[in-house]
């Protein structure tokens, strides 16, 4: 697809820039994921569940490491504080004060939602998905307020574990996605994360403000606000384990 | 003409002087006998079907696990010996009908519900289960071999899924280290099943691409073997275990399912207390029969006594009326019940009561069966209980004295 891309664009002496024609799509999609998760990052966000009759918001605190190792834990509200979630890889362990319990959240869950969110336990635990189990190709690009952005279509391999039909993805070409977009096998349209605001944090543009809608519920909404954000820290690999887990230390 | 002669002839000719009150006491044994043959029938296809969809859930008259299979039907317990090792052996020890399969617990997920399953990777060409299960395919195909990546689910479980065939859906277990293991795989089939509940927990893909996504290698988690009749497993288990050698358990479907096999004790003993409910009833009309025709010939066998007919004769003249009774009902009801049979070959449609009787695990069409044994159990028990109920009026009529007895008004 690239190649062709490519081939078109200078056939037709389109505006493709030339430090931009060794960009294919996977690697777009690539630096998205590298450029928001740096090597390792760390910060605070606020994720605000929202339901036509109520809306709860929780303080969460995040650290991150190479593409496999995360670990955040919720800061307020006081009654959910120290719960917290660590992943490793494709694995994913709960831990809640309450009960003084780790627990490995086992492959049944994986699709249920993550605190209560419109977020999937899988959505949280394989954001390098979008990387691996995808076929990429650009289905367009635009010029907008001095960005390129890219329309990428993500479709699934054949063994992958995605049930989508396909994924498009809006990206901005300082890597902040805009806009991803899940269909289901009919070409319907599921659900969407939608950036509502990209700020400059730590000196990167961050999209600091997004929001996961359902089609089929819209007044129903899950946002995630970034309030500070720090790339590239040296944290040591202690962060990410299960001790760590149960008894902050960092 | 010998004495023998005389009593027949004499129990025939008693028999239908009062011709309604025999046709009556006909009618009522007949009923009974057909009552008796048509219900056991009936329960027997019930409970033959139960078996039968059972024994093809499981399936495999004989199944082999992990001695902790049964306990924790989980990846961690397979069978030590490799498949390919368990073909050779098994071809070796001439046993056609087995199947080495991969079952694990699995979630499956769609864009829209996901669901708790049971992943089953089959060899197609081996496999009775599919066959089984979903009696057939009802859209799509089935699986065409070992390595088929596809998967064939069941008609309900795809509604709840909201797919359909040719979309992918993803599938989900563990693997030996506890860790998430997924894949996807597309819909090729969709099957229905005599069960609803079976529609939505199976679903079936080639075995060795479950082995490759569980990441077990060549290890199975159980081998079917079927034999030719489910009523003769033992032999074949002991020939199964042989090849084990006690590495494994190795059970028949007795013990696997233990509800089945206590259903088909239960079952016998339930006709035997069929037969006795309505025998008991019966058994009052008839003696109630034996002791009017005896009173109102009190004179009579009075007279014949006092001729010189011994007691004997009396009393046998008496058991011999009432074995013609029976006989000619039994035979009555006995040809009823044939043609019930005879009027419902495609058995009994009761799928209003189908949610009901799912719960027993029966389907909702029932085949009355007819057993010989039963038919055999029911004609000898009504006899012999019907010649001994006649026994005391027999006895009764042939102690009288002759003369009261002529001179009885």
């Amino acid at each position: 697809m690239n190649l062709s891309f490519t081939f078109i664009a200078i056939l037709f002496g389109t505006s493709v820039c030339a430090d931009n024609l060794d960009l294919d799509a996977t690697s777009i999609v690539r630096n998205v994921l590298n450029h928001w998760r740096g090597l390792s990052s760390h910060g605070e966000m606020t994720m605000v569940i929202h339901r036509p009759d109520w809306e709860r918001t929780m303080s969460i605190e995040f650290w991150s490491k190479g593409e496999k190792l995360s670990l955040v834990r919720v800061i307020s509200p006081r009654k959910d504080r120290g719960n917290g979630t660590l992943i490793e890889d494709k694995n994913m362990w709960t831990f809640s004060p309450k009960v003084n319990r780790i627990i490995k959240v086992p492959s049944s869950m994986m699709a249920q939602s993550w605190m209560g969110s419109d977020l999937s336990n899988k959505d949280i635990s394989r954001t390098d998905d979008i990387v691996y189990e995808y076929q990429h190709s650009l289905l367009g690009r635009r010029d907008v307020d001095g960005f390129t952005i890219y329309q990428i279509q993500l479709i699934p391999n054949e063994d992958a574990a995605v049930v989508w039909g396909r994924l498009v993805l809006e990206i901005r070409d300082d890597n902040v996605l805009l806009e991803q977009r899940y269909y289901d096998q009919d070409d319907q349209l599921v659900q969407s994360l939608r950036t509502i605001e990209v700020r400059e944090m730590a000196g990167r543009s961050v999209a600091a403000h997004q929001r996961m809608v359902k089609e089929q519920t819209p007044d129903e909404w899950t946002e995630i606000i970034f309030d500070s954000m720090e790339f590239d820290l040296d944290l040591d690999d202690r962060v990410f384990t299960r001790s760590n887990l149960r008894n902050p230390r960092q | 003409m010998n004495t023998a002669g005389i009593v027949m002839r004499l129990a025939w000719r008693n028999l239908w002087r009062n011709y309604r009150r025999t046709i009556i006491m006909l009618m009522a044994i007949s009923i009974g006998a057909w009552a008796m043959i048509f219900m056991i029938a009936m329960l027997r296809g019930m409970v033959g079907d139960m078996i039968r969809d059972g024994i093809n859930a499981l399936p495999g008259v004989v199944q082999v696990h992990h001695p902790d299979y049964r306990d924790d039907p989980s990846v961690e317990n397979l069978i030590t010996m490799p498949s390919g090792e368990i073909e050779s052996v098994f071809k070796e020890a001439q046993i056609q009908y087995f199947s080495p399969r991969v079952r694990v617990p699995a979630i499956v997920t769609s864009e829209r519900a996901s669901r708790g399953v049971t992943l089953v990777g089959v060899d197609p060409a081996k496999e009775s289960l599919i066959q089984a299960v979903g009696s057939n395919i009802g859209e799509g195909r089935n699986l065409e071999s070992v390595d088929d990546s596809g998967v064939v689910i069941g008609h309900r479980l795809a509604n709840k899924l909201e797919t359909s065939v040719g979309k992918r859906i993803v599938l989900m277990s563990q693997d030996r280290n506890n860790e998430v293991v997924d894949r996807g795989y597309r819909v090729i089939g969709l099957f229905t099943a005599k069960l609803p509940a079976q529609e939505e927990m199976f679903v079936f893909s080639g075995r060795t691409v479950v082995q490759k996504m569980l990441g077990i290698g060549d290890a199975v988690s159980e081998v079917a073997v079927s034999g030719p009749d489910y009523k003769l497993v033992e032999p074949l288990v002991q020939e199964v275990r042989q090849i084990f050698n006690g590495s494994e358990e190795v059970l028949s479907w007795q013990e696997l399912d233990e509800y089945l096999s206590a259903m088909m004790g239960i079952i016998d003993g339930f006709v035997f207390v069929w037969i006795v409910v309505i025998f008991l009833a019966l058994s009052f009309g008839l003696v109630n029969t034996l002791v009017m025709a005896i009173f109102e010939r009190v004179r009579e066998i009075g007279l014949m006594l006092a001729l010189g007919m011994r007691p004997a004769s009396i009393l046998s003249q008496i058991i011999v009326e009432s074995v013609f009774l029976l006989l000619i009902g039994l035979a009555i009801g006995n040809v009823l019940a044939y043609v019930t049979m005879l009027m419902l070959p495609a058995g009994i449609d009761i799928s209003d009561l189908a949610d009901g009787m799912e719960l027993m695990g029966a389907s909702d069409v029932l085949h009355p069966t007819i057993n010989v044994k039963d038919i055999i159990i029911v004609n000898t028990f009504v006899l012999f209980l019907g010649v001994l109920a006649s026994l005391s009026p027999a006895w009764k009529a042939s102690r009288y004295e002759p003369v009261e007895a002529i001179t009885k008004v």
